[in-house]
């Protein structure tokens, strides 16, 4: 899609997007030539449409795109048996190159990468994840 | 006054830029892979998920690297079927590293993410439209898998397509020309049909269509050492217009080794013997170019 000011026949840029409002969007376009400023605003369905792309829209608009399956991971995770609230397990933490690989995969893979890689780290004591963890992980699970 | 492509870009989110670079990280991810096949079929339950994983074991006891992804994002099975339903996810330096099976087989299935009790369910801003945009966000999220494994030098990543003729098209499309397609169906003449209408739609691709493997071929029956027929011979047959590549009885036995994420020892059973001469046409076809 792209936005056409019909008076300086001039493509407008995008400017500025705010923070998605219940689906909804508002992407701000300007003409470069007359400064002249429109607003494009989508309902949730249209947004819908665009991210089922997996691309981000404008800037800063990575929460847009984030993990498709967020909602079904947290219920996994709210209704899996386990540690009660008041007994939170230790923090672990990852070196930045660990961390780097963990981007790397998609974004709906990776809440399941790291709980898997922390419970392997904390039950051999491992408090910070690096790659030296992650390669040992790899070999112990026979990948 | 100008027309739409009269402006290059698109105003600032590149779109269609994040697309192109998407599908040049595919193309990187699978820079070392030999062969892409693709299994799928156009009817449903003939076997197509089964008989990938008997494939990919015969391909590996010959001797090569083998993979399997299983592009059945709602109805998973090629974990349970590799016995990697709990396997965990390793970030590897250029991505996933693929969970193996026992005698290597790598397999990548949403079947090892997510239990069996789970529906597969995408966020939505807008419930009550997914008839809409399911399909996109399923070719985004099979395209973020493609990229986003490690999948290393490999001569065959098998591809376990869902069910449906429009489908097969799509993924043939998604794929590219890269990859060669296997048809599976089974012996019955409402089988064949949709088999065909899926050949049909791969004749608008440019997609190299193996050939088809007729799967349920007969009833092995262990004790009388036999294979008896399962269906009904329909005359005349649908004719499917591509070669065929083998027949395969069903086999109670295999059945219940790839419900516990296992194959049978026995390579002499006729299954497994005719699976074996399936897979040795694909590698023989494959080295041959069209």
């Amino acid at each position: 899609m792209k936005f056409l000011c019909v008076l300086c026949d001039q493509p407008m840029k995008l400017v500025a997007m705010a923070p998605p409002d219940r689906g909804a969007l508002s992407i701000v376009y300007e003409c470069p030539a007359c400064a002249h400023r429109v607003a494009m605003l989508t309902n949730p369905l249209e947004t819908q449409v665009v991210t089922s792309l997996g691309v981000q829209l404008g800037p800063g608009s990575g929460d847009v795109a984030k993990c498709p399956f967020s909602g079904m991971v947290q219920e996994m995770a709210a209704g899996a048996p386990g540690t009660p609230a008041d007994a939170a397990p230790a923090a672990i933490t990852w070196a930045s190159a660990a961390l780097e690989r963990l981007q790397r995969i998609p974004d709906f893979v990776r809440p399941m990468a790291r709980s898997g890689i922390e419970q392997y780290a904390r039950e051999r004591g491992i408090a910070e994840i690096d790659e030296a963890v992650l390669d040992h992980a790899k070999d112990f699970f026979g990948m | 006054m100008k027309s739409y492509h009269d402006i290059a870009g698109d105003g600032g989110s590149d779109v269609i830029g994040q697309v192109v670079a998407k599908r040049a990280q595919i193309a990187e991810s699978l820079a070392d892979v030999r062969h892409m096949v693709a299994i799928g079929s156009g009817k449903g339950g003939v076997g197509k998920s089964t008989l990938t994983m008997q494939l990919a074991q015969a391909l590996r006891a010959g001797g090569s690297r083998v993979a399997i992804l299983d592009a059945d994002l709602n109805g998973p099975t090629q974990a349970r079927l590799g016995g990697l339903r709990t396997a965990p996810v390793v970030p590897g330096p250029r991505g996933i590293v693929p969970p193996k099976t026992a005698n290597g087989i790598g397999v990548v299935s949403m079947g090892a993410l997510f239990p069996e009790s789970e529906a597969v369910d995408f966020d939505s801003v807008a419930r009550g439209d997914s008839y809409v945009w399911r399909a996109t966000r399923e070719f985004s999220a099979f395209g973020d898998l493609l990229a986003g494994v490690g999948w290393g030098a490999l001569d065959f990543l098998l591809v376990d397509l869902p069910p449906g003729p429009e489908r097969t098209f799509q993924y043939a499309e998604f794929l590219g020309a890269a990859a060669a397609f296997v048809l599976v169906t089974i012996p019955s003449d409402v089988s064949r049909g949709v088999v065909s209408r899926a050949v049909a739609a791969m004749r608008k691709t440019p997609n190299r269509v193996l050939g088809y493997v007729e799967n349920m071929s007969g009833y092995f029956c262990g004790g009388c050492d036999v294979v008896r027929p399962l269906f009904p011979v329909a005359s005349p047959v649908v004719d499917l217009g591509i070669p065929r590549l083998g027949a395969v009885p069903f086999d109670p036995e295999l059945a219940a080794a790839c419900d516990r994420g296992a194959t049978l020892a026995d390579a002499r059973r006729p299954a497994l013997r005719a699976i074996h001469a399936v897979a040795a046409e694909v590698a023989r076809l494959l080295e041959v170019r069209a």
